[in-house]
């Protein structure tokens, strides 16, 4: 208990750094982005490490978050923290149009996900009154606080870092408690689960809708972040990006999410030099990540800490090197 | 005794086949019904009708004054009928305690909200649930077990676990398909003797069982399947001395129960179809 408390303080603490670190505006950006994925990422941890459900919809509550916030501060000057909390509610009211298709069950409920993703992508390609079509959304004024603006890279990253590191803690409340234990539960055996007076189509809905709102107050950071929206940052792609990183991460773990958004935002970038082989590259990486299992690269760390700790005694010890001095 | 559950007319067809062809069943409150017969006679199909795991093709079931012919399987969960699995159901990646505490899940009530605000509501239940958990745990006798993971449990530890997850909301009926299956004779005698435990903190149970010494000690009132269809009713020694029930079912077993050293494995080849 204690351990985890001060796992998390140092790695409050070092991410709370990192704008002091590189403060190369460019780079703040992007940090900002890989938080926002941070956020995508445990939604769907929350999806299908928790409930076992494989949501391939996440891009289109994260757009619909942008699209809410965007359209709330462009036409009504609506303080960014209202605008980005409406844009999580409206995408959790959207995701109550999936409640017809929970009883579903693995990949039937995963493409019907898809199916809802690139309804909602049409949407905003094509219903330009709303959305703006395929010129999208311009002109997102810069977030203020009591009349501070806080447009700069830095003030913009600490959003997103404080907002990433709420939606932490209430996640991980969610997994220690009755209603976790359901969806744990739901995802191990639905039949045994139903036998103990779970109502199987409510838990998914409900698991739907706090991962929607998650994900559309991912949305709403991401249009401030930006300031401007192009439907084609919300295609199905984007929801393939999102569970990508939780794969890779380690199915179950937060920490493993938030790992696994962090590579596939910043990977990319840092592969940029490597010019078009940057995308084969990150796909092996993908690959081998995912070969790890359900544990990821989190549980590969993990195994690697462990070794090293048993068998590092040992090492040391033995003190190899003293034999050739 | 009252009637806790009613059952008439009770039917379910799978295709052609009548797994379950119109049977009446009366279960008194406070007692331990059995309900055997040879494999295939119909015995998991009745518990899965009355649990709700299936729809019943025609008939009746009324549970503690209300029909619950058309109810879902967690409605009845929560309203007071519990279950265990012939081919063990757990949470095979929780611990011991966290199934157990799932099975608490029915009678609790705190939601999202209560666990992201840690209301003083949503901590004093955590702990009620924790508590009861713990006690279920403890009358099963797997106290020491609480943190294992409980898909690594033996085979025998898993089947209390999924007793103490039936148990542990209080059910007023608790149906248990076949529990001793593949244990051996000391650990059938447990089962025994927990079967009592459990009659004698005032729940129902509803016993689908083929090891006889477990059935005859332990039972009020049997009733016999066969084909589906129910070829006797009464009390243990009415069932033993029933000519039918001899011919097509108990003759074997109970020659068996004359030579008890031999009793537990050839049973446990019968155990699941
Ligand atoms: N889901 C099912 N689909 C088709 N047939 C089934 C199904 N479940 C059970 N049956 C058939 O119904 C009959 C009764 O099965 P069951 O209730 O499991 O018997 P018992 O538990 O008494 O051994 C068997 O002939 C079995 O093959
Ligand atoms: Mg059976």
């Amino acid at each position: 208990m204690r351990s985890s408390l001060i796992a998390r303080l140092g790695v409050a603490l070092l991410l709370a750094a990192v704008p002091l670190l590189q403060s190369n505006a460019y780079w703040v950006h992007i940090f900002s982005l890989a938080l926002i994925g941070v956020i995508l990422a445990f939604s769907q941890q929350l999806l299908v490490g928790m409930a076992g459900i494989v949501s391939l919809g996440q891009g289109a509550f994260y757009g619909i978050g942008a699209y809410t916030a965007a359209s709330l501060a462009i036409s009504f000057h609506v303080p960014f923290v209202l605008a980005i909390v409406a844009g999580g509610l409206l995408a959790g009211l959207s995701s109550l149009l999936l409640i017809p298709i929970v009883r579903l069950k693995g990949s039937s409920l995963a493409v019907a996900t898809l199916g809802f993703a690139i309804i909602v992508h049409l949407v905003m390609l094509n219903e330009d009154w709303l959305t703006g079509g395929s010129i999208g959304m311009i002109d997102i004024p810069a977030p203020t606080l009591f009349g501070f603006s806080l447009g700069g890279e830095k003030a913009l990253y600490y959003i997103c870092l404080i907002t990433a590191a709420a939606v932490f803690l209430a996640f991980d409340r969610i997994a220690h408690s009755r209603f976790g234990r359901a969806l744990t539960a739901i995802s191990q055996d639905e039949e045994a689960a139903r036998a103990s007076g779970i109502n199987i189509a409510v838990y998914k809905s409900k698991c739907f809708l706090v991962a929607a709102i998650a994900s559309g107050i991912a949305g709403g950071l991401y249009a401030f972040h930006s300031r401007y929206l192009n439907p084609n940052d919300f295609d199905f792609q984007k929801s393939i990006d999102i569970l990508i990183m939780v794969v890779i991460g380690g199915i179950r773990s937060l920490p493993g999410a938030a790992l696994g958004a962090a590579i596939v935002v910043l990977i990319p970038e840092l592969l940029r030099a490597s010019g078009e082989f940057r995308l084969l590259l990150f796909g092996v990486m993908v690959i081998v990540f995912a070969g790890a299992g359900s544990k990821g690269l989190s549980g590969i760390l993990v195994d690697l800490v462990k070794y090293i700790a048993q068998h590092g005694q040992r090492w040391l010890l033995q003190k190899p090197w003293t034999a050739r001095l | 005794m009252s009637t806790l559950l009613d059952i008439s007319g009770l039917s379910r067809r799978f295709g052609g086949l009548v797994a379950v062809g119109d049977v009446g069943m009366e279960v008194a409150a406070g007692s331990v019904h059995g309900l055997i017969g040879p494999n295939g006679a119909g015995k998991t199909t009745m518990l899965n009708l009355i649990s709700g795991h299936l729809a019943s093709s025609a008939g009746k079931i009324q549970f503690d004054g209300s029909d619950i012919t058309r109810w879902p399987v967690d409605r009845r969960a929560r309203f007071g009928i519990r279950r265990t699995f012939q081919n063990l159901r757990l949470f095979r990646e929780m611990t011991v305690l966290e199934n157990i505490m799932v099975g608490m899940h029915g009678q609790t009530h705190c939601e999202i909200w209560h666990a992201l605000l840690r209301s003083p509501q949503q901590q004093a239940e955590e702990t009620a649930i924790t508590e009861r958990a713990r006690e279920a745990l403890d009358f099963v006798g797997l106290a020491h077990l609480a943190d294992m993971q409980a898909g690594a449990l033996p085979y025998g530890s898993q089947r209390l676990v999924e007793i103490a997850r039936a148990i542990v909301a209080r059910p007023k009926l608790l149906l248990l398909d076949e529990p001793a299956a593949g244990l051996n004779g000391a650990e059938s005698q447990r089962m025994v003797d927990l079967i009592r435990m459990i009659r004698a903190s005032g729940v129902t149970v509803l016993l689908v069982e083929h090891h006889m010494d477990v059935v005859m000690p332990s039972c009020d009132c049997i009733t016999v399947l066969n084909y589906g269809r129910r070829l006797a009713n009464g009390s243990p020694a009415e069932i033993r001395a029933h000519p039918e029930v001899i011919k097509a079912y108990l003759g074997g077993r109970l020659k068996r129960r004359a030579k008890p050293t031999q009793s537990s494995q050839p049973e446990a080849a019968h155990a699941s179809p």
